[in-house]
């Protein structure tokens, strides 16, 4: 989570996490330069790489067992996730369906919007999300437009944090993941991501 | 024993199931996120994909039948039919989009309408083998529960026989017991 204050008020900006069906390289570019979210993870997801990706982004636990089923262990995840809001934002009814249940797990308070446009009502200041994982394609409005004005935010955030001097644009980089996928290779890209933007987390 | 066979066939159909590629991967992560706080996890998920895809298949036909080919709204379409049937693990029918797909892009109306009959053809084949596959679960779920239900109250009544027999002269002095009732309840627990 970001903390930030503004106007004496403290608030907190969601990690954002855009999902992909597959991500062309011009997409994956436009993504990087935007740098609106904190990783890329590609579709269909699974509640293992869910766990794994968020256990990332959040900063928290980098030892595991490898080849170790994550979805019903991550004690550390569980209690971490346990009553959080998290919003889910896809389309897909199914996929929605799917990625919702698989946060249930880990014990999450999971909310569900279809449209990018629905979710930003809900990511207004004063935000009560933990993280949001949104569909990078969809119709009406995408993932990049629906995180543009949050990390409009961010950046503003980061200005008054920093006594205006906002020395990276709320710029985090971007992590693509590709199918197939397996959760070692997620391990291992992160934690190569974060060690490269170390400078830049805020947690 | 009736259950036995429901879960053989249970087995075999979800073996056959993923053998023949009509399941891959995917279905296995649904499966797992079934529980007691979600017992037709499963079922839900799969109806929400048939209800999406059915509305998709209208729009694709509509955009087929149009004049000249929109292959953009039908590459849009197919998008979200292929992303539908990866989120359940569809594979066949996932395969069949990809292929679409495929003629999408080199706006080959042909290949497109004849990929989108497998598509279809597909889509078809899975969701009868679902119905016929969770029917199959649900039949034997509901016996699981109902003899769970009997072991249950059979247990209940060794428990409470247990503790009448070790109290019997307490009891016996409240409510007054005969040699019948004593024998009674100890023919019930021999059978048992």
């Amino acid at each position: 989570m970001l903390e930030g204050k503004q106007d004496g008020h403290v608030f907190k900006l969601p990690k954002v996490i855009l999902l992909a069906k597959n991500i062309t390289n011009v997409e994956l570019e436009k993504a990087k330069a935007a740098g609106f979210a904190d990783t890329v993870i590609m579709k269909p997801m699974r509640a293992s790489m869910a766990a794994a990706c968020l256990q990332q982004v959040l900063g928290i636990g980098k030892k595991r067992q490898a080849g170790k089923d994550m979805l019903n262990g991550s004690p550390v995840l569980q209690g971490l996730l346990c009553g959080k809001k998290i919003l889910v934002v896809d389309d897909n009814m199914a996929h929605q369906r799917v990625f919702a249940g698989a946060l249930k797990k880990f014990g999450a308070a999971v909310e569900c919007r279809e449209s990018g446009k629905a979710a930003l009502k809900l990511l207004q200041l004063p935000c009560c999300f933990y993280a949001c994982f949104m569909d990078i394609q969809m119709p009406e409005m995408d993932g990049f437009e629906a995180t543009h004005p949050i990390r409009m935010m961010e950046s503003k955030a980061n200005e008054q944090m920093n006594g205006g001097m906002d020395e990276d644009s709320g710029r985090k980089g971007w992590m693509d993941v590709s199918k197939p996928f397996e959760e070692e290779n997620l391990y291992q890209a992160v934690a190569k991501f974060f060690k490269s933007t170390r400078s830049n987390c805020f947690t | 024993m009736d259950r036995n066979r429901l879960h053989n066939q249970v087995a075999s159909m979800r073996r056959s199931l993923f053998d023949q590629g009509y399941l891959d991967d995917q279905f296995i992560q649904l499966e797992e996120l079934q529980d007691d706080t979600n017992p037709n996890f499963v079922q839900e998920v799969v109806t929400l994909f048939y209800n999406d895809s059915t509305r998709l298949i209208q729009n694709i036909e509509q955009a087929l039948n149009s004049r000249p080919i929109d292959f953009c709204k039908l590459d849009d379409y197919m998008h979200q039919f292929k992303g539908s049937s990866s989120s359940i693990g569809a594979k066949k029918v996932t395969n069949e989009c990809t292929a679409f797909r495929e003629y999408c892009n080199a706006e080959n109306a042909e290949g497109c309408i004849r990929s989108f009959q497998q598509v279809k053809q597909e889509h078809a084949i899975l969701k009868r083998k679902l119905e016929v596959y969770l029917q199959t679960v649900t039949s034997f779920s509901n016996s699981m529960s109902c003899m769970e239900t009997i072991l249950s109250y059979i247990a209940y009544t060794i428990i409470s026989s247990s503790l009448y027999i070790e109290n019997m002269d307490k009891y016996g002095k409240l409510f007054g017991t005969t040699p019948q009732t004593e024998l009674g309840v100890d023919k019930c627990l021999t059978t048992l």
